[in-house]
């Protein structure tokens, strides 16, 4: 072990396995709460992108199309310099609740493409053969539809939902703790970029492989076409 | 109508840098796109090629580069691999951007390619190879033209992807878009916004026709299937 020891320095990683756990446990948090607040806002953009009335799908799919060709941390600058001078209470957001909202900006528009493709995924034989078997509208909605289309539209979401994991990294830009700042804290403080890095690498690599272990549990748990993508 | 004009003052004095900016950001796009398809074309092409080891150790090399975020890697290749000690493995930034970046498309590129070819029914390779054809023969002139035109739409997304990672890279001070418009706010504190807004556009006006064209390619030669973000 003592070559290793000359690449790869164990005992200082030691030292740092607190700030490591503790920015898994920030990246982690960060992620839940965008991942919620994506979900609702992304199903209130798939609903307006879906709607009739060109006074609300227009601007929505600007907003989409807007999102989907910036990077990610111009949004960010924008939303952590540009907020406070636009609204009086952003000043009153600390770094991490902009970061969240920021990622929230970012992530809703690409679960409510998600979203609305689950929606429209639904064969309408199916509706019509629930119906037509004597179900009522709720029952076809809760046993038929929503079924299949969750099916469908699981693999692209856990796709989506590592991504914002990843995209969580930026947050230490704008002076968020997560993950990717505990890597920076090692190194600005040890100045060893190898053990900083390769362990911020490995963090993050974890929390990938724990999320393709619960993909794989959900597959078997929910079948539906759309896996076969993956 | 004062504000008016000041904005306007404003993009006349920053326009020079900003357009190198841009210019950086295509460079730099452009040649991590090139050389990031050509690796993930040879590896996707390997992957399908049914030789097991080969194909897990392709896998692994995937779930390394999708499981950590760009930043990451892009540290890794910029500051751990310098302390290495092996000479030429100690980049500049700007070779630490496009190699770093070249992986990164070659994540994406590799699965596509290796879809398409799955995408090709068995039926022309079988037909291929009942003719006489030998399996390179196969693969040159029937499977991979026909998984090509299926990669067109996906790849168009990946480039657009690729092209917004690059405001990444002003994290280790290349002069792309996203670090000039960083100097800018340093000589006009009083415009951030603006100057945010602005070098937005810019992305946009790069992006937005690519993810046009992708659209469109979708419609026109189908797709196997879209790519994560």
């Amino acid at each position: 072990m003592e070559w290793l020891q000359h690449y790869f320095n164990f005992r200082i990683v030691g030292n740092y396995a607190e700030v490591f756990l503790a920015g898994i446990g920030q990246t982690m948090w960060i992620s839940a709460v965008c991942l919620v607040l994506s979900l609702i806002f992304g199903t209130l953009v798939a609903l307006g992108r879906l709607s009739k009335n060109p006074l609300i799908w227009r601007p929505v799919a600007g907003y989409i199309q807007f999102i989907r060709s910036t990077p990610l941390l111009i949004q960010i600058y924008l939303v952590y310099y540009g907020l406070p001078a636009v609204l009086p209470i952003g000043n009153l957001l600390d770094e991490k609740q902009t970061g969240i909202l920021a990622l929230t900006i970012h992530t809703s528009p690409y679960f409510a493409e998600i979203i609305r493709a689950g929606i429209t995924s639904v064969n309408p034989g199916q509706i019509e053969g629930a119906l037509s078997v004597g179900m009522t509208p709720r029952q076809t909605l809760v046993n038929v539809t929503l079924p299949q289309a969750v099916a469908n539209v699981m693999p692209p979401m856990l796709g989506q939902t590592a991504v914002l994991i990843k995209d969580t990294s930026l947050l230490s830009i704008i002076a968020v703790f997560e993950l990717m700042g505990a890597g920076l804290k090692m190194f600005s403080e040890t100045v060893i970029a190898t053990e900083s890095y390769v362990t911020t690498a490995v963090c993050y690599l974890m929390i990938y492989a724990i999320m393709l272990v619960v993909s794989g549990m959900l597959q078997n748990k929910l079948g539906g076409k759309a896996w076969r993508a993956n | 109508m004062d504000s008016i004009i000041d904005k306007i003052g404003i993009v006349q004095a920053l326009w020079p840098s900003l357009v190198k900016g841009l210019w950086m950001t295509f460079q730099i796009s452009i040649l991590a796109i090139l050389l990031g398809s050509i690796l993930g074309f040879c590896l996707g092409v390997a992957k399908t090629l049914g030789y097991f080891v080969l194909e897990k150790l392709i896998n692994g090399y995937l779930h390394l580069l999708r499981g950590s975020p760009y930043l990451v890697q892009l540290y890794i290749i910029f500051f751990v691999l310098p302390s290495l000690g092996i000479s030429w493995l100690q980049f500049d930034g700007y070779t630490a951007a496009v190699v770093s970046l070249s992986l990164y498309t070659s994540s994406y590129v590799t699965e596509i390619v290796a879809s398409a070819i799955f995408a090709v029914p068995n039926g022309q390779s079988e037909a291929a190879r009942s003719v006489g054809m030998t399996r390179s023969q196969t693969y040159r002139y029937v499977v991979i033209p026909q998984a090509l035109k299926l990669t067109i739409p996906p790849m168009a997304s990946v480039y657009v992807i690729v092209i917004k990672s690059t405001a990444v890279l002003s994290v280790i001070g290349i002069s792309e878009l996203t670090r000039q418009g960083e100097v800018a706010i340093m000589r006009m504190p009083g415009d951030i916004m603006f100057i945010y807004c602005l070098i937005a556009l810019f992305y946009f006006l790069y992006c937005y026709p690519v993810l046009r064209f992708s659209k469109w390619a979708e419609g026109k030669f189908g797709s196997v299937g879209d790519v994560d973000h």
